[in-house]
């Protein structure tokens, strides 16, 4: 039997049957296609560079063990995603972590007519966060305050908004409605709005 | 018609995004704002505080860790 490599253009449900029935070269192109994807979702899910490294060894392990279950039903990245989310998240779990403290005060505010309650400057400020910050204070920033969002917002947003995945998708991979994806997500956007604002300097 | 005002606005903002509001809620929520500079900035911070933390949270994988990944797999194959 001829040892067919895979090529850059052999496709994930390709990879996925082949690694199934013991295609090694397969099982290694789909860690070489993923790796780094699946070790940023750690890092961003678990706010921590070695719960991510322990994350990642989880989840091609669990792949290894599980492809023969990966059905057609949905994109082998779905599947994979969800893979990799779950590891991460039994890396936070059995990390005891100290109660964060809540974003809720970073809530936009309005007068009692609902109108913002800041001036347009200062709301538009956020968007200009990474050009009034220093790159490596607000690298340490931006996972602290993603670390304090409630865990069903942060992986909402870490998968939505971070990796920049579909929000059908998303919901699929959460096992959740579309629509409580995009709650999630709007929430913690805002949260993380207004975070962002104080970082600035700017009471928003 | 509904009276939309930034409070209301604020909170449809992810489903107008997305494609997801009923016609006359989208020319409600776009009424408003055209009206509304503090509803423009905001909406403006709303949008980028995604790309600002995208790009702050961005790793790399060391390729120590990608090498001990490939070992902890052969490991467990063999």
């Amino acid at each position: 039997m001829g040892v067919d490599v895979p090529s850059v253009d052999t496709s994930d449900e390709t990879l996925a049957a082949r690694a199934a029935v013991g295609d090694e070269c397969a099982f290694e192109e789909i860690v070489t296609r993923y790796q780094a994807r699946v070790f940023r979702l750690a890092c961003r899910l678990t706010g921590s560079d070695a719960d991510a490294a322990d994350a990642l060894q989880e989840t091609f392990l669990q792949v290894y063990r599980r492809i023969g279950s990966f059905r057609n039903e949905s994109r082998f990245s779905t599947w994979l995603y969800r893979v990799a989310t779950n590891a991460a998240l039994m890396q936070r779990r059995a990390r005891a972590r100290r109660p964060a403290e809540s974003l809720e005060a970073f809530l936009p505010r309005f007068d009692p007519d609902g109108r913002h309650a800041e001036t347009p400057a200062a709301l538009q400020v956020v968007a200009r966060a990474d050009e009034l910050l220093d790159q490596r204070a607000l690298a340490e920033k931006a996972r602290e305050g993603i670390e304090r969002l409630p865990d069903l917002l942060r992986e909402a947003f870490v998968l939505r908004d971070l990796e920049e995945i579909p929000t059908a998708d998303v919901a699929e991979v959460l096992g959740v409605e579309p629509a409580t994806v995009r709650q999630r997500v709007h929430r913690a956007r805002l949260m993380l709005r207004g975070y962002l604002g104080a970082l600035v300097g700017m009471d928003s | 018609m509904t009276r939309v005002v930034c409070a209301s606005g604020v909170e449809l903002l992810m489903e107008y995004l997305e494609g997801q509001l009923p016609p006359e809620l989208k020319a409600d929520l776009e009424a408003h704002v055209a009206g509304c500079p503090r509803c423009v900035a905001f909406i403006a911070s709303y949008r980028e505080t995604p790309r600002i933390l995208r790009e702050a949270t961005l790793a790399s994988l060391p390729p120590d860790l990608e090498e001990s990944l490939r070992a902890f797999l052969r490991a467990r194959r063999t």
